[in-house]
Formats: C-alpha cells, sequence, structure tokens
C-alpha cells in the first residue's frame, strides 16, 4: 500500500469515554455498530485520500498508560494529530479537558494538531455537556471541535478527516518538519510498486476507506 | 467501500437476529473444520470467519456465557494457530492481530479472559514470528503485547510466566523490541515493561532480575550512550542552527528515556532498582557524563561529550530522577569526588583483561539483547535451581574505591553476589531475598554513619581552609563555569545543574548543605555559600550592563537560586556587603532602562506587556532543559525561532524589553531580599479597577447617555462614565439616588473609537483585552456601537474618551518615570471626572483614588524610592569600610573617577530627554482640534509621530551613552576574579578587605557623595533628595574637575 504520507494519530480523554469504539469505527469499516454492540481496538490504520494524494492514518490509542508519566509524553512526541475525547453524558470528562490539553501541549511537538471530540451524541437524553460548551472550550484553546458517535458512526469520519486535513495544510506551509519523524509523519516510498505481493489483499484488508 | 463489505455481508448479514448467536457461532467453526488449509480461494472466507468470531466471542461475554464455553470446549483457538503457523500472509495475520486485539481489549469477564488465557495459545501466539517489516503487523502485534500486559496481574501472571520452564515471553518477546526504529513501537514497549514490573509478583520478578536484568539495562544503557554522543556530535558539528530539528529529536529522546528509568525506579522494586542503579551509574553516568566535565584538553581513549552537553543532560538527569541511591552516588561524585575513581579502575581493567564487566566505564555489552536472552533462556532449562546473579559477570571487586557512595553501592552489589554465590546450592528463593535485604539495609546504615561522620570533618575543614577543593575536579568545574566572562553559554546549564540538585528530593540534604545549597537546612542557617553568592551577583551585575551577554533565563533562575541561599521563610541572611553590591546591580539595570526610556506611547505597552508575560511566565527550569535550542551557542536573532528569554536581544525593540525585564527582575530581587512589598507593580493592579457590578456614586461626574448595540445586535440604555484608567457603562441603582451600577468596565488605554460614517450620533468603540498567554490572541472585550442623543454629546463624549486615553497612558508614563527616578512633571491636566477631581481627593466620584493618590504626589514617590536606598544597610558598610581601608586594591583609582564622570552624560541626557517629553505629550491633547479628526485612535498615532525627537537629535544622544557606557560605572564592567574563597568565613560579620573588592557596589566616589547626603538629614530637602542620583554624578564630576 504505497502512501504519500503516513500521519499518526494518538486519541487521548478519560477511560470510558469511547477512544477505542472509536478508533475501531473509522480504521475498519467491518465492524459496523449495528448489532448495539460496539467494539473497541486500540490500534488501527486507514487510507484516506486528501487533494488527490493517498495518506495514511496509523492511529495509536494511548490506553494502558496512566501511571506512568514517561509513556505519556512519549506518545505526545510521537503524534501529528491528537483527538481528545470526552463523553457528553458524563461532565468529568469535560472537565478534566483543561489537564489533557495542559500535558498535550507540553509534550507534543507544536504543531501537533488537536481536534476536540464530544463523542456519544447518539445518548442525547443523557447528555450533560451542551454543544455550545463544547464549541467555546475549542474556540478558547484553538481546537477544531466536532461532535460524533461511535455507536451511530455520525461525523467519526468527518473527525479524523478534517484533522488529517489540517496536517496536511500545515505541510503544504511548510510549518511541519516533515523529515524529523518525531513528528509523527512519514513520507511514503517514492514509488509505489502496484504489483507487490500482498498489495491487492491489504487494499481489502483493513484498509476500509481507501475506495 | 460498499464494493468491500458486500464480501462479509454474504456470510454475515442474513437476518440481524442470530448475527450474534451461539448458532451462528457453531456454524463459523463448522466453516474452520472445512477449511484448515489456507488457500487464495478461502482466504476471504476465513479473514471473513474469524472476524465474525470474534464478534459474537464479544457479544457473549456480554449476553451469553454458553459462547465461551463452546469456543473452549472446541478449542477455536487451535484452529487460529494452524492459520497462523501455515505463513498465510499479512492479510490473515492481520486479522488474526486484530481479533486478539478485540477480544483481549472488549471482554469484561474475567472468567471469559482466563478461557482466553489457558492452553498456553496465547504464548504461542505471542512468540510467532510475524513479518514485523509489515507496519501494520507491528502495530497489531506491539498494542496486542501490551492489551495483554494491561490484564497482567497477580491472578494472570501464571498464564505468561512459566516458573518451571523459565519462560515468560510477553516480556522477553516485548523487551526485544526495545531499540525498534519506530517510535511508536518502542514507546509501546516501554509500557508494557512498566505494566509488568508493576505487578508485584515475586517469582516472576525475581526470573527478571536474575534472567533478563543485565542484558536489557546493559543495552538500555548503552544504547542512551550512543544517543547522548550522537546528540553532542550534533551540537558540535551545527552550523547556522541547522542541527535544530536533529538536536531537537535527540534531546526528547534522552528525555523519554530518563523519564523510563525514573518510572521503573519509582515502582520501586528493590531487585531491579539496584541492578539498573548499578548499571546507569557505572556505566554511564559516571564514565559518561561526569567524565566529560573535567580534562577535556587531556587526550583519553574514553569516549567523551562535550562539557556543556554534559551539564545540560545531568541537569536533566536531577530535574528528572529522584531515585536515592542513585542521585546520592551521583552528587556525591560531582560535589566531592575526584578522577582517581576512574584511573584506578582503568588499571584495574588492565591487569583483569577485557572481560571485566564491572569496570566504570562506558562500553558495549558483549553480546545482544536477544542472544544473550537466548542463552539465557537455554541456561534456565538446564538447571533450574541455579540462580546466577544480576552481576555474574565480573565478580571480582576491589576494595579500595574513592569514593564511599560509590563503595556503598558497589557492597550493595557485592552482598546480592555473595548471597547468591551461597545459595547456588540451597536454591531458597525466599531466604536469599531476606538477606539481600537484610545486608542491603545494614549497609545504608553503616553508611549513613560514615556521611554522618564525613559532614563533621568536611565542615571542619571548611572552617579551617578551602585547600580541599584542590581535589574536587568537577566541583571546581561548577564554580568556574559559573563565570560568565564571554557569554552565559555553560553558566546556564550549571545555574540549571545547581538548582536542579538542590530540588531534587532524592538527595540527602546533608550533601547539599556542604556547599549550602539545600532547600531546607537541618540547623538554623546563619551562613552561606559566599563564593556561590558573589558569582551569582556578579551574573546580575553583568545582566545590567548595556553590551551585556547574559540571556534573560540566565538572570532568573541566578536571582531564583540567589533566593533559595540567602532567603529562609522567616528571614534574610545576605550579609550586608552583598546586598550592597545587588543594590549597586539594581541601580544599573534603573540606569539601564532609562538608556530606552522614550517618552512614546509604545513604551508604556511594553512595560506592562513585559510585566504580564513575566508574571504568567515564571521560569520554569524543567521546561527549560527541555528547550534543545540552548544546547547551541547563544544567538541574537528571533528568526531561529528561539524564546525570547532564551537567546540575545536583536534590536532596539528588544532591547528595551529586555531592559524592562532585567528591571523587574533586579527590583523584585532587591525588595524580597529587603523583605518589602512591592506597591508600584503592576501600574494597574486588578483590585483596584472598577469592576462589572461594583455600584459607585456618581454625584458629581459626567454621565452621557447612549444607547449600545453590540454586534450580535443587542440594544441597551447606559450610561457612559470615564474614570482615570477606565471608561465605564452603568445603569442607575435602584437603591440610592445617584449611584449607579458598573454593566461593564475596560481599560481606556486599550480603547479604539472611531466615528461612523454615516450617522454623526454614534461612534464605535472596541476595547481588547491584551493577550495573556503567548496561545491566545488579544480579544475584544467590547465590540460595540454607541449612540448618542445628538451629535453634540457625540463629539463630547468622544473627547471624553480621548483625552481620558491619553490622560490615563500619561498618568502611567509618569509612575514609571518615577520607578526610574526620573524627574514627574507634575499633571496640570485634571484627572479623572471633570471639574470634581480638580479640588481633592475626597470629592472624587469614585470609591478608590488610591492610584491618582500615588502618582500625583510625586515628591512622596520620590522620597519613598529614595527611602528605600536608605535603608539598605549595606551602603553604609560599604562606604564605611571602603573609607578606611587602606587595601590597595579597594582605594578609588583615578580611571574610576574619571569614569563615574562620564556617567553625567547619560543622566543628563536622559533627563532633558524625558523632562521634555511629557510637555509635547500635554500639547496635543489640550488641542481640541484633534476631535475632529474622524478616527482618534489614528490621530493618537500620529501624534506619537510628533512626540518623537527629530531624528538626529536622539540618534546623537544614543551615540553619546553607547561611547560612554564603555569606560562608565565600574559596576558595568567585568570584575575581577576572587582570588579567595569566603566559604571558610561562616561565623562572622568582619568582612575579609578583598571581599569587598570583588563587586564594588559602585563607585567609590558616588558612595562617598552618597554617605554625604546620609549623614545629613537636615539636607532631605524632598527635591534634592529626589535628585540623590544626580548629586552623585554632580560631586563626582566635581572630583574630575579639580
Ligand atoms: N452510546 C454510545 N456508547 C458508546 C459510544 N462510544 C463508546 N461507547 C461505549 O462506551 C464504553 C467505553 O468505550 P471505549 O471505546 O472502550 O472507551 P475508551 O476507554 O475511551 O477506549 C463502551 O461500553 C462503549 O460501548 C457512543 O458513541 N455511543
Ligand atoms: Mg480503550
Amino acid at each position: 500500500m504505497a502512501y504519500a504520507y503516513l500521519f499518526k494519530y494518538i486519541i487521548i480523554g478519560d477511560t470510558g469515554v469511547g477512544k477505542s469504539c472509536l478508533l475501531l469505527q473509522f480504521t475498519d469499516k467491518r465492524f459496523q455498530p449495528v448489532h448495539d454492540l460496539t467494539i473497541g481496538v486500540e490500534f488501527g490504520a486507514r487510507m484516506i485520500t486528501i487533494d488527490g494524494k493517498q495518506i495514511k492514518l496509523q492511529i495509536w490509542d494511548t490506553a494502558g498508560q496512566e501511571s506512568f508519566r514517561s509513556i505519556t509524553r512519549s506518545y505526545y512526541r510521537g503524534a501529528a494529530g491528537a483527538l481528545l475525547v470526552y463523553d457528553i453524558t458524563r461532565r468529568d470528562t469535560f472537565n478534566h479537558l483543561t489537564t489533557w490539553l495542559e500535558d498535550a501541549r507540553q509534550h507534543s511537538n507544536s504543531n501537533m494538531v488537536i481536534m476536540l471530540i464530544a463523542n456519544k451524541s447518539d445518548l442525547e437524553s443523557r447528555r450533560e455537556v451542551k454543544k455550545e460548551e463544547g464549541e467555546a472550550f475549542a474556540r478558547e484553546h484553538g481546537l477544531i471541535f466536532m461532535e460524533t458517535s461511535a455507536k451511530t458512526a455520525s461525523n467519526v469520519e468527518e473527525a479524523f478527516i478534517n484533522t488529517a486535513k489540517e496536517i496536511y495544510e500545515k505541510i503544504q506551509e511548510g510549518v511541519f518538519d516533515i523529515n524529523n519523524e518525531a513528528n509523527g509523519i512519514k513520507i511514503g516510498p517514492q514509488h509505489s510498486t502496484p504489483g507487490s505481493p500482498g498489495s491487492h489483499m491489504g487494499g481489502q484488508q483493513a484498509g476500509g476507506g481507501c475506495c | 467501500m460498499f464494493g468491500r463489505s458486500r464480501s462479509w455481508v454474504s456470510v454475515s448479514g442474513r437476518s440481524g437476529s442470530n448475527v450474534h448467536s451461539l448458532d451462528r457461532l457453531k456454524y463459523m467453526y463448522h466453516v474452520l473444520t472445512k477449511n484448515t488449509t489456507v488457500t487464495d480461494q478461502n482466504r476471504n472466507l476465513l479473514v471473513e470467519t474469524i472476524r465474525s468470531i470474534t464478534e459474537i466471542l464479544i457479544w457473549g461475554d456480554q449476553n451469553d456465557s454458553s459462547v465461551f464455553d463452546f469456543f473452549l470446549e472446541k478449542n477455536m483457538f487451535v484452529f487460529f494457530l494452524n492459520i497462523l503457523r501455515q505463513k498465510s500472509g499479512r492479510y490473515v495475520c492481520g486479522q488474526l492481530l486484530q481479533t486478539l486485539n478485540m477480544l483481549f481489549e472488549n471482554i469484561n469477564h474475567e472468567t471469559s479472559l482466563y478461557y482466553l488465557l489457558s492452553n498456553n495459545h496465547v504464548n504461542s501466539i505471542i512468540v510467532h514470528k510475524f513479518d514485523f517489516s509489515d507496519e501494520e503487523i507491528m502495530g497489531y502485534y506491539i498494542c496486542f503485547l501490551k492489551t495483554l500486559s494491561v490484564k497482567l496481574n497477580s491472578h494472570t501472571v501464571h498464564f505468561f510466566y512459566n516458573e518451571h520452564t523459565n519462560d515468560f515471553a510477553l516480556y522477553t518477546e516485548a523487551i526485544k523490541f526495545f531499540n525498534h526504529p519506530e517510535h511508536m513501537v518502542r514507546v509501546a514497549v516501554r509500557n508494557i515493561t512498566l505494566n509488568i514490573y508493576k505487578v508485584n509478583n515475586q517469582p516472576m520478578l525475581h526470573y527478571i532480575r536474575d534472567k533478563t536484568a543485565v542484558p536489557y539495562f546493559s543495552n538500555l544503557v548503552w544504547f542512551i550512550g550512543i544517543h547522548v554522543i550522537e546528540l553532542d556530535k550534533c551540537v558540535q558539528t551545527d552550523e547556522e542552527h541547522k542541527n535544530r530539528g536533529t538536536l531537537s529529536n535527540l534531546v526528547s529522546q534522552h528525555l523519554d528515556h530518563l523519564n523510563y528509568l525514573n518510572d521503573i525506579l519509582i515502582i520501586d522494586c528493590e531487585f531491579l532498582n539496584d541492578v539498573l542503579t548499578d548499571h546507569l551509574l557505572n556505566r554511564l553516568l559516571l564514565p559518561l557524563y561526569v567524565f566529560s566535565l573535567v580534562n577535556q584538553d587531556k587526550p583519553s581513549e574514553r569516549p567523551r561529550i562535550s562539557p556543556q552537553v554534559a551539564l545540560y543532560l545531568l541537569s536533566q538527569v536531577f530535574l528528572t530522577i529522584h531515585y536515592a541511591p542513585l542521585v546520592n552516588s551521583l552528587a556525591d561524585v560531582i560535589l566531592n569526588g575526584d578522577l582517581s575513581m576512574f584511573s584506578s579502575k582503568a588499571e584495574h581493567d588492565v591487569q583483569q583483561g577485557s572481560a571485566d564487566y564491572s569496570i566504570r566505564c562506558f562500553t558495549k555489552p558483549h553480546e545482544t539483547l536477544e542472544k544473550s536472552l537466548e542463552l539465557n533462556r537455554q541456561r534456565g532449562r538446564k538447571k533450574h535451581q541455579k540462580r546466577p546473579n544480576y552481576k555474574n559477570v565480573g565478580e571480582e571487586e576491589e576494595d579500595e574505591k574513592p569514593s564511599e557512595d560509590i563503595q556503598e553501592d558497589i557492597d550493595k552489589g557485592k552482598v546480592a553476589e555473595n548471597t547468591s554465590k551461597f545459595a547456588k546450592g540451597s536454591g531458597d528463593t525466599e531466604e536469599i531475598e531476606m538477606v539481600i535485604m537484610e545486608r542491603s539495609k545494614a549497609a545504608e546504615k553503616s553508611s549513613v554513619i560514615k556521611e554522618e561522620n564525613t559532614t563533621d570533618e568536611e565542615k571542619s575543614e571548611a572552617a579551617a581552609g578551602v585547600h580541599s577543593s584542590q581535589n574536587r575536579p568537577f566541583l571546581d568545574m561548577v564554580y568556574s563555569t559559573l563565570e560568565c566572562t564571554e557569554d552565559d553559554y555553560y553558566t546556564l546549564f550549571v545555574l540549571c545543574l545547581l538548582y536542579a540538585m538542590s530540588h531534587n528530593n532524592g538527595i540527602d540534604p546533608s550533601k547539599l548543605e556542604r556547599i549550602h545549597l539545600c532547600l531546607r537546612p537541618a540547623k538554623e542557617a546563619n551562613t552561606y555559600n559566599h563564593v556561590l553568592v558573589e558569582r551569582l551577583i556578579r551574573i546580575m551585575n553583568n545582566s545590567a550592563n548595556l553590551e551585556s551577554k547574559v540571556r534573560l533565563a540566565t538572570l532568573e533562575l541566578a536571582c531564583i537560586l540567589l533566593k533559595q541561599l540567602v532567603l529562609f521563610e522567616a528571614d534574610c541572611i545576605i550579609k550586608d556587603i552583598h546586598l550592597a553590591c545587588l543594590e549597586g546591580a539594581r541601580e544599573e539595570s534603573v540606569h539601564l532602562l532609562r538608556h530606552f526610556y522614550k517618552g512614546e506611547e509604545i513604551f508604556l505597552d511594553m512595560f506592562e506587556d513585559e510585566y504580564r508575560s513575566m508574571a504568567s511566565k515564571p521560569l520554569n527550569v524543567e521546561y527549560l532543559m527541555m528547550d534543545e535550542s540552548i544546547l547551541l551557542p547563544p544567538t541574537g536573532t528571533p528568526l531561529t525561532g528561539i524564546d525570547f528569554v532564551k537567546r540575545l536581544p536583536c534590536g532596539d525593540v528588544e532591547r528595551t524589553r529586555r531592559a524592562i525585564r532585567v528591571f523587574f527582575m533586579l527590583r523584585a530581587l532587591s525588595l524580597n531580599l529587603r523583605k518589602e512589598p512591592e506597591t508600584q507593580l503592576p501600574l494597574t493592579r486588578e483590585e483596584d479597577l472598577i469592576k462589572t457590578d461594583d455600584v459607585l456614586d456618581l454625584n458629581n461626574s459626567d454621565l452621557i447617555a447612549c444607547t449600545v448595540i453590540t454586534k450580535v445586535g443587542d440594544q441597551v440604555q447606559r450610561f457612559l462614565a470615564v474614570d482615570i484608567y477606565q471608561m465605564s457603562l452603568v445603569e442607575p441603582d435602584s437603591k440610592r439616588l445617584g449611584w449607579g451600577v458598573v454593566k461593564f468596565a475596560g481599560l481606556l488605554q486599550d480603547m479604539q473609537v472611531t466615528g461612523v460614517e454615516d450617522d454623526s450620533r454614534a461612534l464605535n468603540i472596541t476595547i481588547h483585552k491584551p493577550a495573556s498567554t503567548p496561545h491566545s490572541k488579544p480579544f475584544p472585550i467590547l465590540q460595540a456601537t454607541f449612540i448618542f442623543s445628538d451629535h453634540i454629546r457625540c463629539i463630547i463624549a468622544k473627547q471624553r474618551l480621548a483625552k481620558g486615553r491619553i490622560q490615563a497612558r500619561r498618568m502611567k508614563m509618569q509612575r514609571i518615570s518615577a520607578l526610574l527616578d526620573l524627574p514627574v512633571q507634575p499633571s496640570k491636566e485634571v484627572v479623572g471626572f471633570g471639574h470634581s477631581s480638580t479640588s481633592s481627593t475626597q470629592h472624587l466620584p469614585f470609591r478608590f483614588y488610591e492610584q491618582p493618590r500615588r502618582v500625583g504626589s510625586d515628591l512622596t514617590v520620590q522620597n519613598s524610592v529614595f527611602a528605600s536606598v536608605d535603608k539598605v544597610p549595606g551602603f553604609a558598610v560599604a562606604q564605611c569600610i571602603n573609607q578606611h581601608s587602606v587595601s590597595p586594591a579597594s582605594s578609588p583609582s583615578p580611571p574610576s573617577s574619571s569614569s563615574s564622570s562620564g556617567s553625567t552624560g547619560p543622566c543628563d541626557s536622559v533627563t532633558t530627554s524625558v523632562t521634555s517629553t511629557p510637555s509635547t505629550i500635554q500639547s496635543p491633547s489640550d488641542d481640541s482640534s484633534i476631535m475632529d479628526q474622524p478616527s482618534v485612535y489614528s490621530q493618537i498615532e500620529t501624534t506619537e509621530d510628533n512626540l518623537s525627537f527629530p531624528t538626529w537629535s536622539r540618534k546623537s544622544s544614543l551615540r553619546k551613552l553607547d561611547s560612554e557606557i564603555t569606560n562608565l560605572a565600574p559596576s558595568l564592567t567585568p570584575a575581577p576574579q576572587p582570588t579567595i574563597s569566603l566559604i571558610s568565613d561562616d561565623n562572622t560579620d568582619s568582612l575579609s578587605v578583598e571581599s569587598l573588592t570583588l563587586v564594588p557596589p559602585i563607585d567609590p566616589c558616588s558612595i562617598h557623595s552618597f554617605s554625604f547626603i546620609l549623614e545629613s538629614p537636615l539636607k532631605s530637602d524632598l527635591q534634592k533628595c529626589e535628585n540623590a542620583k544626580f548629586c552623585v554624578t554632580e560631586s563626582a564630576d566635581g572630583n574630575t574637575k579639580q
């Protein structure tokens, strides 16, 4: 699977807000959330197209690092994009955003694009955090904002793809040092070999979006 | 997208109801039994089957326990393994790995988890050699291991660690990737290891220590060192800051490693910590970092890094790692150690040949991690009972060790060795453990006793003299590097190192007390480290120099350290002479800022902005030491993107900003040490301002009724009131007649007023709140159209606002002048609201008039500024000693008096320029024609232009300044190196004469004149006191003329 760029994302936020579910929802369309069963996973990749270029998104869920400072900072440092997720039915997850954001700003490279995601928008009846509050927080801190549902898949595509667009624009503007792999961006192999073994099947596998 | 999904819809999408059910799983099982061999034809079917099974299992975990029973009964995992072993390619392997990830991530019931883990299938999958060159396979695989490590606890550990076969695939397979090129994979590996170390299972931890710790930690430490050498090369070969990107990466990597090591150490697993500390200290920190501090010129086969890099990295170590045994040993070597520890070891090395791996040396591990692990595993297989200790190479240890602390560590290691040798036959793990713990505790105790003894010895030694410093090459290096003769490149690192050591709570306070660096000294402190304090003061002096090469970060850190050294909760123990020197530096910073002071509006904005950013962003040393940019020689250009405080100023504006900050820092320090509160800064104090919902007495104020239409279209009726610093919008108070409730208040100085094109009754008013953090932009707190009842009132309002704005700014400028000891012209203008405020404060409309009082009565301000100088005992002492001293070094010399005559130049020129400036501001504001302009704001801009002096005059005066500065006050010129240390001198206030010559506070002549003023309080005619500074220079001038 040849790509022009690979962007590494991390996905952060309190436990239970739906990070793993969002990740799977985006990276693997086969797990459609139609059966009242939301499944999550902590790693995934998917190809998208921006501006006619194939871009691979590789997403790392940062779960399991809670008590280790070294791990948190290292994860941040390796990412070009971060999805900061809270759960609209739990105000505490919204209240913790400031801490998450401080951490992210402190440890990430300064160009990392952060998208604020208000998840579980399908649970309107149990909503504790108004959309306006999320929007205001995002505006105040210079983040992109989106309400999503990993359960109905609403806005999930957009969240990941808009983040990628922003990163792509930053690359075009030349603010990202793409030769520095620690920025979470990798340049793809110069010459794609379409006939390489496994490539046709790879496309069929987890890719999902590359069609 | 749909094209691809069709393949599985055809399999699973029959009817929604039975997609997740036991029957469905049975059907899938059937499919698996029919397709045991993977072929191109059934590949898609198999992948989809596995995927469906995953879904059903997760569903079953939550809804139907019979699903797992069936899965287990049919041993369906074996099918997975069978498929895996057929080398069926990334498509199938990827699906299997994703499935495993999902199962372990989503399953909630413990019984389900135990089902999955039983029969060792998971371990078989862990050791399977996947195609790790594939990014995705690698990602899934390492995440799978991570997910498993999260599930590891004392109940599940036996599924992974097999005591009998000495297998712990989850751990050993994971650490093989510790140096993987992909950053995220390395992070995951570290995460996995930490999750494992955290599980408190003794047999497992024993296994880790005995079979894996030496190989893993020695390799880890080796690669950290390799990166450090790379980092150093990057610093040394840098040209034009081109290596910044790479350097940044390497610095972060080093920090990542340190944080990782620290995370291991704080899990506080004693066995692991011993091994890790030993390797870290003796294979990396001492032989590479500390060794590189000295003898850079002598050739050596040992690998080295440059001293500035070593200092920087050691600071990072002390800022990050607080594990007592490690940081104590390290600090002890730096403060007390000498080179013998390396040389004696080296001889030792020659005797024993290269096989000795316990030497204190940065060397490559003798075999790769994988090989070591493999060998250890085989060894373990053959004889289970054998428990080789973690240092099974290089068992011999010599007795003569230079440093006690190193000795202590080695002792511990030896204890472990001896015990394990002893225990080889018995194989009783519990017993070994006990012995190790007891012995090491005993070792600790004895070392504590030794420690105390040495402290006493040290003290008497210190009291006796300073000869001991001769064999402390590392400490000497630290001290000598504090001098910033050329620039502060290295100085900053030393300050950071001292800061980091003093804030490291793992270091035994008694160690630091030896150099008086302890934050919380055990005893009542009445002495401090004179050498250190003097060097810090010299940095401060240096920073107030016009041509100073001291960066703001360096100055701020020096201030922090100085406070730390002499300021304790209740009292400040600084000696008068040092305080006097410091006051000298503060005075110089006032001089420096006067050079840049201009009556221009922008100066006020800069002044306030610098204050804000300094207050909102105090120096954080930890963050400072994460910044790679300071590793490269200091530069001035902002084009590098380096933060202002971490580089030199570029251009006049930045030099002004720098001078402002130096002034703030030294002023704050001086007030701090004299225990005086700050009463002048910030110029605008939040608590003095009118706030929304305040209720004001407006009986004598001018109020203009208006309609305010905000940007979003809200429309309200308000009265506009203009106060000294603020404009406010009020509505009548329902309770008291003539009083009003504030609905909005904003600073006049940040206001823009413009007319509205086709409405002569309306004004557009915007007030911006200045940006508080670099991330936020200034944002408008008011953006509205004001509509007045007629165009006359509109003009009046506009006039009032414009005047108010100018006055608000002028008042603040006057306060700045007062702060800089510049003469202030009392404003003839009416302050505040119209006529009422002219009379006296009691008629003033608003509740508070602290600020105008403070500013309006210039003389008191002047007086208080001078009075604060008056209080400094140091001046008297300094003057006294200077007068009586016959030491040739301290006697006033002709050059110094001639240089002081030079100082009249700048003072005069500054004075004239400033005194004339306010009047220039005044005239246009009096001119009411200004109000005819369509935009007040633009008018003010032009006013600024009018205000500036003709270029020629300003330039010439500046040039004059520059040339005069070079032979100006002695405290601006680098002081001579101290020849003696004052450390020994801790019980007396009588200071040696030599110490006075270290940093003359100000020119001796000036001191004479000062003393004259001080001695004759009758002369404290305010006007004269106000100009005390000029008295000094005048008399000095007189001297020269004689
Ligand atoms: N209703 C609803 N539930 C969700 C959504 N996303 C996740 N969940 C549920 O929230 C829980 C936590 O999700 P998970 O992805 O494991 O959260 P994580 O800890 O952030 O990874 C699970 O029970 C999910 O089924 C959503 O968008 N809507
Ligand atoms: Mg999760």
